[in-house]
């Protein structure tokens, strides 16, 4: 006679950091320092608040190699962002049926990632050509 | 019956504010900090004083102004604490509580204070 | 013409007698293998001619049956469908499906999967039931596309394999329950929406999924669970605000 012993093995605590996972875990983080930029707008905000003294402070380092480098990286992570959120558009959304058939998940993601390239260029274009 | 309902979690909430975020910045978000982070503090392709203090007041008492600041800082909060919240329980970082106090509570106390700023500041 | 078994690949099974063995061990086989050999006649090697004690799952050999899943290389894959010769030059490590118990060898526990599928409702619900003396409820072409991938699961279980939050916490609901639950929602006939969205409201439903995406990696069949799990989210999310304004008929 054989008896029922299930055998339960141990979820690996740090799994998050392995292989496959790191990929995932890269894509969570790299939104996490969204948040870093806004800090960085909010900060600004309270320059403003604080005076023209202050805010001319804020300016200055805002243009010193440091901040060059922090929104380098906060540039890079965004980059990042942008490509993984339409990526993962697809499957948040129903399954969108055109003509009898499914439209490609890689189509959705091409329509979203070119959305968003015509939306930030058209942000930096406002900035560039409006008269201040 | 086939099954019990489960306890409906709140979690609806936490995930739209989330998804605001996360389009808003995937939309807008390279934009942004090619405008704030480089064009504008370095002068490029843009006058020197764009970022003056009586410009930025100017940007900052504009009612839409305001809106477009407050909606970014706050949801781009918001995107983050729903990632870092999750990402935190992956790593068995904190306690439940804690983890939503850092992630959830900071974005929250951020809306909040954004909109005192900005109502501070003045129309 | 036959070919001959002239080359060998190591095997390094997970062992675990119940009666016998405090926890799993792993053995190793030396396997004699054709080109055309997949990881699962491997194991019928081993137990015609080494170890008739070996125990493992399987039925179809084609894919199909969704038996014979266990963890090749720490991938979850069925093993009637992975080929040796394309894990040479080998070790090869084969494993029962993570995050399930082990019963023996790589047979594991699937009575928690079975419930996670009874309870999503796993069935028509017909909006307008009608006598059979009306005929059949027709459906066209672009209503069965919504939901054809979600019937496409064989109930292998490489998903919840793959699922590190299913790991972490059995009672999610998981990958596959959710596409069989995507698979009847989906359906232009099916009137049982809100029943199912009541089952996996909670924590330990939609809301356990923090969209790894390894589910519907590793699926043989092109089900996308991730597809079915996420887009339910949403669904849950529109019911969570809008529920006071919907009428619910409570049968
Ligand atoms: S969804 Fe795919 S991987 Fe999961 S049980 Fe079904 S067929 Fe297997
Ligand atoms: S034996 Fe049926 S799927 Fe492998």
């Amino acid at each position: 006679m054989s008896e029922r012993r299930p055998y339960v093995r141990p979820m690996p605590r740090d799994w998050w950091a392995r292989w496959p996972f790191r990929h995932y875990t890269v894509r969570e983080l790299s939104g996490v320092t969204i948040a870093i930029y806004a800090a960085v707008l909010l900060s600004g905000l309270v320059a403003l608040l604080q005076g023209p003294a202050a805010w001319d402070a804020w300016r200055g380092w805002l243009a010193s190699p440091a901040s060059l480098v922090l929104h380098g990286a906060l540039l890079i992570a965004m980059l990042w962002h942008v490509r993984t959120w339409f990526q993962i558009l697809p499957k948040t959304m129903p399954k969108l049926i055109l003509g009898g058939t499914p439209v490609p998940q890689r189509t959705i993601t091409l329509i979203g990632t070119s959305v968003a390239v015509i939306c930030s260029s058209a942000l930096v274009a406002f900035v560039l050509w409006r008269p201040f | 019956m086939p099954h019990a309902p489960e306890k409906r979690s709140n979690a609806p909430i936490f995930w739209l504010l989330f998804g605001a975020g996360g389009t808003l910045s995937a939309l807008f978000g390279v934009g942004l900090i090619l405008v704030t982070g480089f064009l504008a503090p370095q002068g490029i392709g843009i006058g020197p004083d764009a970022l003056s203090y009586e410009n930025a007041l100017a940007f900052t008492q504009n009612w839409l102004g305001k809106a477009a600041i407050w909606a970014v800082i706050s949801l781009f909060f918001w995107h983050a604490a729903e990632r870092l919240y999750l990402t935190l329980k992956d790593m068995h970082v904190f306690s439940d509580l804690g983890r939503r106090l850092l992630t959830y509570g900071v974005a929250a106390v951020v809306t909040v204070a954004t909109a005192g700023l900005l109502l501070a500041i003045g129309f | 013409m036959t070919e001959r078994a002239d080359k060998t690949i190591e095997l390094r099974v997970l062992r675990y007698n119940p009666v016998t063995d405090e926890k799993p061990h792993h053995q190793s086989f030396t396997v004699p293998y054709t080109s055309d050999m997949s990881v699962l006649q491997g194991l019928q090697w081993i137990k015609d001619t080494i170890d008739g004690s070996l125990t493992y799952r399987w039925s179809c050999r084609m894919a199909i049956c969704g038996s014979c899943g266990m963890m090749i290389n720490a991938e979850p894959k069925l093993a009637c469908h992975t080929l040796l010769r394309d894990l040479a030059p080998g070790p090869v490590t084969v494993e029962p499906l993570n995050h399930f118990p082990i019963e023996r060898d790589l047979v594991v526990t699937v009575d928690d999967f079975v419930k996670k599928i009874e309870s999503v409702t796993p069935w028509l619900i017909p909006k307008h039931p009608k006598p059979v003396s009306e005929g059949p409820y027709n459906q066209t072409p672009a209503q069965m596309a919504a939901y054809e991938n979600f019937s496409a699961c064989i109930n292998c279980m490489l998903c919840y394999a793959a699922c590190p939050q299913y790991g972490e916490n059995p009672k999610f609901i998981g990958p596959a329950a959710m596409a069989i639950l995507q698979r009847y929602d989906g359906d232009s006939r099916d009137g049982g929406s809100a029943l199912r969205i009541d089952a996996v409201h909670g924590e330990d439903g939609v809301w356990g999924c923090t969209a790894v995406g390894a589910c519907s990696d590793v699926c043989p069949k092109a089900v996308d669970p991730m597809h079915a799990v996420n887009q339910n989210k949403m669904n849950t999310a529109l019911d969570y605000f809008l529920r006071f304004l919907k009428k619910r008929d409570t049968k």
